[in-house]
């Protein structure tokens, strides 16, 4: 008979199985993929040769590395201000909403349950050139000519994204905030403590595990975001990720496409890395 | 006895559905990878016909290079491959498909000669072609007053913030490779530095780069955010059908570029006779005439073509323009090296800051 340790050592073989075969085989994949020379669709039947070439391409070509740059700036531009706009939501859900927190929480996610693509779609209708902003700025004799940096722009990109992310980015931080201990902000209370400085000096230290786990749920997958900079990103909104997917979709060089990904997933890493030192030392000081 | 008449029945009933299971296993049935809208019932619907209970299973890409890439990575489980002329050489390279035997196909004569040899690689019939079209520049003739007469449309600066180029990388080459009179086929090293130079000055004249013609560009000029733009002929038709914005397809004097799809089949398959019905069914008239009457596409069945009478599709096709062709430039065909190198090139541009 198995204790109650060996039982749930066996309930966490089936989502290890999963990880490794769905997640990092993949990833150790994609890292040998991109130490390949050959520049079309990857052909196992062919001899595997050992190459930096890939690497050696991207390094020579200084603008790549540059859009890296600033796909992880508008990365952290989205990821900052979504973290901010979502911490309200979560403290109100956290400590007004009460008993309505569930509902409300539905209701936060309503637009999610909307298909995507459906989503980025209407806000190329609000940004376009006959779009609504553009007609009603018309309409009431703001502009003559609609504006046609509203879509098609860098500005558009970051905009869109961090309206999809808003209501994801509530979640981890009303986690947080649901396991602040109430009794210490009774205490500071207590002992003359106003509302913005138990806010600030008890709240916010609390939530910022959440907070942080925020911003990287959100800074992580944009770095690498291609669907909403095709859709309404035009020439100047292009992010990294469009380069990786037309590597692999539209160049059919899967070696090239891999090494761009591995030096984008090598960036994330260290920053992630970094922000982790950060907490430690906050905490340290704490 | 109401046991065993119960048993007999469940017997029966078990039977009768393993039949039916098995017949259904048995069906024919073909793979074809394709592009996303072809799959559509009309652009096959004399194979459909002729063989309804053939099951026909579609897998799309959405490049030449993805197809190339998806039909290498499944390949002996697809049976029929379409791509577009400049790609023949490497399917017949990697001994991916198998000649075609033209003996069987009952439509060939009406596929003209010069549409047989796009699909004749070292003097064998190895694919057959079947939708074709051209390449040159739409332009709203309401913004652009001066008729266009050029490729160098694409560069003036008048049309700053309302030009929109394909996101293609080979194209960007051909267009450039007119411009300067260069063979494409033979783009040196300073030649491509020169094209990336030219089109990462010309990235912000751009509204966008379009990937799929009819959402992405047709949306585009429909609401006057693009005047000037690379195109095929079917968002110029679908703007002339529309009626709402007055359009026109220009005859640059570097000439236009016509492209061919083509059809392969694969050299693994074990459906052969049932390929080569599918692709000669594809040539019928019916199947024809929906490639030209909804996706305004040419078709190589020149049959069809010659029945056109839609003032639109002959606007479309330049059909009342018999000296068409004689300035019209093919896609030739180009080397991995060079695909691969125009594609960087085309990268660098995306990721460059004029």
């Amino acid at each position: 008979m198995l204790g109650r340790r060996g039982s749930l050592r066996y309930l966490a073989v089936p989502p290890f199985l999963w990880l490794i075969l769905l997640f990092v085989a993949p990833l150790l994949l994609a890292v040998a993929i991109s130490l390949r020379p050959d520049s079309g669709p990857i052909n196992f039947s062919r001899p595997w040769q050992l190459s930096t070439l890939q690497y050696q391409t991207i390094i020579d070509s200084p603008s790549w590395l540059r859009l890296l740059l600033v796909s992880a700036g508008m990365a952290f531009i989205v990821a900052t201000v979504a973290t901010l706009l979502a911490y309200p939501i979560a403290y109100f859900l956290a400590f007004r909403a009460r008993e309505r927190a569930g509902l409300y929480l539905v209701l936060l996610l309503v637009p999610s349950t909307a298909s995507f693509l459906l989503r980025v779609m209407a806000w190329k209708l609000l940004l376009g050139s006959d779009g609504a902003i553009n007609s009603f700025l018309i309409w009431i004799g703001v502009i003559r000519e609609p504006i046609g940096l509203l879509l098609y722009s860098q500005a558009a990109v970051i905009l869109t994204l961090i309206y999809v992310w808003i209501p994801f980015a509530a979640l981890p931080i009303y986690a947080a905030l649901q396991r602040v201990n109430r009794s210490h902000l009774e205490a500071a209370a207590d002992l003359g403590s106003g509302p913005w400085t138990r806010f600030l000096r008890v709240t916010v230290p609390l939530s910022l595990p959440g907070v942080l786990a925020t911003f990287f749920m959100v800074f992580i997958p944009t770095v690498g975001e291609y669907v909403t900079p095709s859709l309404v990103g035009g020439t100047g909104g292009i992010m990294f990720g469009n380069l990786i997917q037309d590597f692999f979709t539209r160049a059919g060089n899967w070696s090239l496409g891999s090494a761009m990904a591995v030096i984008m997933l090598a960036l994330t890493l260290v920053l992630v890395a970094i922000a982790l030192r950060v907490v430690n030392l906050r905490r340290a000081l704490a | 006895m109401p046991t065993h008449l119960s048993r007999a029945r469940t017997l029966v009933a078990v039977l009768m559905t393993s039949a039916v299971v098995l017949a259904g296993c048995s069906a024919p049935s073909l793979s074809v990878l394709e592009w996303s809208g072809y799959d559509k019932v009309d652009f096959w619907t004399d194979f459909h016909t002729a063989s309804p209970n053939t099951k026909v299973k579609f897998e799309f890409g959405s490049s030449d290079a993805d197809i190339l890439g998806k039909f290498e990575a499944g390949y002996g489980s697809t049976d029929i491959v379409h791509f577009y002329t400049g790609w023949q050489q490497f399917y017949v390279d990697e001994g991916l498909v198998q000649p075609i035997d033209t003996s069987k196909l009952k439509n060939w004569d009406k596929v003209p000669d010069s549409f047989k040899k796009m699909g004749q690689i070292n003097g064998k019939q190895y694919f057959l072609p079947w939708d074709w079209g051209f390449t040159s520049i739409l332009y709203n003739t309401d913004k652009v007053k001066t008729p266009i007469t050029s490729w160098s449309a694409l560069f003036d600066p008048a049309y700053a913030g309302h030009i929109s180029m394909w996101d293609d990388g080979p194209g960007a080459v051909t267009v450039s490779a007119y411009i300067h009179g260069w063979d494409e086929t033979k783009i040196t090293p300073d030649q491509l530095a020169t094209i990336e130079k030219e089109w990462t000055a010309q990235k912000p004249l751009n509204k966008t780069y379009w990937v799929s013609e009819f959402p992405d560009l047709c949306n585009g000029i429909a609401s006057g955010d693009v005047w000037v733009a690379y195109d095929w002929q079917g968002c110029y038709a679908q703007t002339l059908y529309d009626g709402k914005v007055p359009v026109a397809y220009a005859n640059p004097k570097e000439g236009r570029n016509s492209w061919v799809g083509l059809y392969g089949i694969s050299s693994k398959t074990s459906n052969y006779e049932l390929a080569l019905q599918f692709l000669d069914d594809k040539l019928a008239t019916l199947s024809c005439t929906n490639a030209v009457t909804q996706f305004y596409y040419g078709c190589a069945n020149q049959d069809v073509m010659k029945a056109v009478t839609d003032p639109v599709l002959i606007k479309a096709f330049s059909l009342d323009d018999p000296a068409i062709l004689q300035h019209t430039n093919f896609t030739p065909l180009v080397t991995s090296a060079q695909r691969t190198a125009w594609t960087e090139m085309w990268a660098r541009v995306k990721a460059a800051t004029p």
